[in-house]
C-alpha cells in the first residue's frame, strides 16, 4: 500500500494543477467584481470545444491554437461582461447568482445543440507520452498544465504588481469607491478583469482538451471542486487559490485511494462544509470578506 | 398607495387564478389525452415545489440550491417504508417530510452562518453530498439502479390506473403550498422573514430572532418539498438518485419562482404555468433533432427576467389592469 504513496502524491499535485488553472481566474474575477461566475466551468467547456473544432477543421494542434482560443475567449469575456455581468455588479445577489446561472444553462445547452452529447477528444501522439521517474509515472500533458500554472502565476504577479492596469485592478479590488475617486475607470477595470478571467479559461480549455474528453456538461465536473478551492483559499485571493488547489488535488487522490473512489467527491464537499463553518473567509482571505455582497 | 388599490389588485389576479383552477378541476374528468394530463400534473407538481422553495428562497431571501436533497429524502423515505414495512405512502410521506425537516434544520444550523453567495455554494455542496450518499448507500437506496415501486393500484397504495387521481392529489398539494405561501404574507413569521430579507441587522436590532425564523422557514420549505418528492415517486413509480437528488431538481424550483416572482404566492404558479408547457412544446417540436433547445431558451429567459424584470412576471401582471383602465380611479394618491 505504502509503495503507491509517491505516485498518489504526484497525481494529487498534477490534479491540483488542473484545478488551479481554473480556480485562479474565478477567484480573480470574484476579487474585483464581487460576482461569482457560475458559468466559469462552462467557459472552460466552451474553450475545450473551440480548441477541438480548430483541431478537427483546421488541423491546428491545441498547444499552438491556445493563442487563438485565448483571444476568442477574451472577446467573449468582453461581450458577456457588457451584456450581462455589468448589469449585475451592484444588484442584489439573487440577480448575480441567477444571471450567471442562466448563462451557464445557455452555454451548456447551446453546446448540446451544436455538438450533441457525445464525448469528443483530441489525441496526439506526443500528448499520450508518460514520463517515468523511478516507479512514478507522470503524464506529459499534466506536467505542461502545472508548468503553465506557474507561468500564469508569475505573469499575474508581475502584471498586478508593476503595471498601471494591474494596479488599477488591485485598487478596485481593495475599495472600489476610493479607486473611483482616485481616477480609476472602474467600469473598464471590471470589463478588463472579466475578459482576462475568460481568457485564462481559454488557456485552461486548450490544455484540458488533451487530458479529458469534452462534452456539454464537462464544466460541472470542474466547477464544483473549484468552488471548494476558491472558498478554501479565500475568495478573491489568487495565491490562496493556488495553495488550495494543491490541497484539494491531494485530498481527492488520497481519499480516492484510501477511502473509496466513489466517495472522493463527498470527502471534498464535507471538507468544504467544515471550512465554511470554521473559517468562512478561507486560508488567505480577509476576515469579513465572506459577508461582502450581502 | 390607497387601500382601495391594494384590494383591487389582489382581487383581480386572484379571481383569474381561482377561475383557472376551477376550470381545471371541473374539466379534468373530460380530458382523456394522457399527454395533457401528464403536462397538467407536471405543472401542478412543479408549481408546488417552486412554492415550497419560495418560502426559504423568496420570503426569507435564503437562496438554496440544495433542495434536491429534501426532494430525494421525501421520495426515498416513503418508498423504502413502503417496500420494507408495507406502510402506505400517505403515511410515509409525512415520515419523509419530517425527516427532511430535521435534515433542513441541521443544514440550516451550519449554513445560516454564511451569507450571500457563500450560502448558495454551501447549500449546493450539501445537495451534492446527499446525491453521492444516495448513490453509495446501496443497502437502503439500491444505489444508482434506484428503487421500483410495485404496481398495485389502490388508494391505500397511492397508486392509480389513470392519471386523473394524480391530478387531484397534485392539486391538493399545490393548495397546501399556496396556503403556506399566503401565510408567509400575513403572519408574524412572514413579516420577520421580510425584515431579515431586507436588512438582517436592522431586523435583529428590533428583536427578531433571525436564526430561529430562518430555520423555521427552511424547515417548512423542506417539509413541503419532501411531500412533493413522495408524490413524484408514486407517480413515476421508479426513483433513482439522478432523478431525485439531482442538481436539476434543485435548480428548477428556483428558476420557476424567479420567472414568476420571488417572494409572492402567485409567482411560482405563474412561473410553472408559463415555463413548463413552453419547454414541453419546444421539446416536442425540436427535441428529436435539436436536443437542448428548450433548456437553451430557459437560459435566455432566465437571464432576461433576472436582468430586466427582477421582480418577475407577477409584478407585470399585477400592474397591468391599473395601467389599462385604472388610471383615474386608482392613482388618486401617489405611491
Amino acid at each position: 500500500m505504502i509503495e503507491f504513496v509517491p505516485q498518489l502524491i504526484i497525481s494529487g499535485i498534477l490534479l491540483g494543477g488542473i484545478y488551479a488553472l481554473i480556480a485562479m481566474s474565478l477567484t480573480l474575477v470574484f476579487g474585483v467584481l464581487r460576482v461569482i461566475n457560475f458559468a466559469h466551468g462552462d467557459f472552460v467547456m466552451m474553450s475545450m470545444y473551440l480548441s477541438y473544432a480548430l483541431y478537427v477543421f483546421l488541423g491546428w494542434e491545441p498547444y499552438y491554437s491556445v493563442v487563438v482560443v485565448a483571444a476568442i475567449m477574451f472577446l467573449f469575456g468582453v461581450i458577456s461582461e457588457r451584456l450581462i455581468i455589468k448589469r449585475t455588479i451592484s444588484a442584489p445577489h439573487v440577480v448575480q447568482v441567477f444571471a450567471t446561472f442562466g448563462l451557464a444553462i445557455l452555454l451548456q445547452n447551446a453546446a448540446l445543440l451544436i455538438w450533441k452529447g457525445n464525448m469528443r477528444s483530441v489525441s496526439l501522439p506526443y500528448a499520450d507520452t508518460v514520463l517515468k521517474i523511478g516507479k512514478v509515472s507522470v503524464p506529459f500533458t499534466s506536467v505542461v498544465v502545472v508548468g503553465v500554472v506557474f507561468l500564469i502565476t508569475a505573469a499575474l504577479f508581475v502584471f498586478l504588481k508593476y503595471t498601471y492596469p494591474g494596479k488599477a485592478i488591485r485598487s478596485t479590488a481593495q475599495n472600489r469607491t476610493v479607486a473611483m475617486l482616485m481616477g480609476v475607470n472602474v467600469n473598464r477595470v471590471y470589463r478588463f478583469t472579466f475578459a482576462i478571467g475568460a481568457m485564462l479559461t481559454g488557456v485552461a480549455g486548450s490544455l484540458l482538451v488533451l487530458i479529458y474528453p469534452v462534452f456539454p456538461l464537462v464544466g460541472l465536473n470542474f466547477i464544483l471542486p473549484v468552488f471548494v478551492i476558491v472558498v478554501l483559499g479565500g475568495l478573491g485571493s489568487v495565491p490562496g487559490a493556488l495553495i488550495a488547489s494543491f490541497i484539494i488535488g491531494l485530498a481527492e487522490t488520497l481519499s480516492g485511494y484510501f477511502i473509496s473512489p466513489s466517495m472522493k467527491q463527498a470527502v471534498i464537499f464535507v471538507l468544504f462544509i467544515v471550512i465554511l463553518v470554521i473559517k468562512p473567509s478561507g486560508l488567505l482571505g480577509k476576515k469579513g470578506e465572506e459577508g461582502i455582497g450581502t | 398607495m390607497g387601500i382601495k388599490q391594494v384590494a383591487f389588485k389582489i382581487k383581480w389576479v386572484h379571481s383569474v387564478l381561482l377561475l383557472a383552477t376551477a376550470t381545471l378541476v371541473l374539466g379534468t374528468p373530460f380530458i382523456d389525452n394522457p399527454y395533457y394530463l401528464d403536462t397538467l400534473i407536471t405543472i401542478l407538481l412543479w408549481a408546488g415545489l417552486a412554492g415550497a422553495w419560495n418560502i426559504s428562497g423568496g420570503y426569507a431571501g435564503q437562496l438554496s440550491l440544495g433542495h434536491g436533497a429534501f426532494f430525494g429524502i421525501g421520495a426515498y423515505t416513503s418508498t423504502v417504508l413502503l417496500l420494507t414495512s408495507d406502510l402506505s405512502p400517505f403515511v410515509g410521506m409525512f415520515a419523509g417530510a419530517s425527516l427532511a425537516m430535521l435534515v433542513a434544520i441541521g443544514i440550516g444550523a451550519v449554513c445560516f452562518r454564511l451569507k450571500g453567495p457563500f450560502f448558495v455554494l454551501a447549500t449546493l455542496a450539501f445537495g451534492e453530498v446527499a446525491h453521492i450518499a444516495a448513490i453509495n448507500w446501496r443497502s437502503i437506496t439500491g444505489g444508482a439502479n434506484g428503487l421500483q415501486i410495485p404496481y398495485d393500484a389502490g388508494w391505500l397504495n397511492f397508486t392509480f390506473l389513470s392519471e386523473k387521481p394524480y391530478v387531484y392529489i397534485a392539486f391538493l398539494y399545490l393548495i397546501i403550498v399556496y396556503a403556506s405561501n399566503k401565510y408567509m404574507e400575513h403572519s408574524r413569521l412572514g413579516y420577520q422573514l421580510a425584515g431579515i430579507r431586507e436588512d438582517e441587522e436592522a431586523a435583529r436590532s428590533l428583536g427578531v430572532n433571525s436564526w430561529r425564523a430562518k430555520l423555521l422557514a427552511l424547515g417548512i420549505s423542506a417539509f413541503l418539498t419532501a411531500l412533493g418528492g413522495t408524490f413524484y415517486a408514486q407517480y413515476i413509480q421508479i426513483i433513482d438518485p439522478d432523478s431525485t437528488f439531482s442538481w436539476t431538481v434543485s435548480i428548477q424550483p428556483a428558476l420557476l419562482t424567479i420567472v414568476g416572482g420571488l417572494g409572492t404566492a402567485a409567482g411560482p404558479i405563474l412561473g410553472s404555468i408559463i415555463m413548463i408547457p413552453m419547454s414541453q412544446v419546444i421539446r416536442v417540436q425540436l427535441g428529436g433533432t435539436y436536443s437542448g433547445a428548450h433548456l437553451a431558451v430557459y437560459g435566455v429567459i432566465l437571464i432576461a427576467i433576472v436582468l430586466f424584470l427582477p421582480r418577475g412576471l407577477y409584478d407585470v401582471v399585477r400592474k397591468a389592469p391599473s395601467e389599462v383602465w385604472g388610471k383615474t380611479v386608482l392613482r388618486s394618491k401617489p405611491e
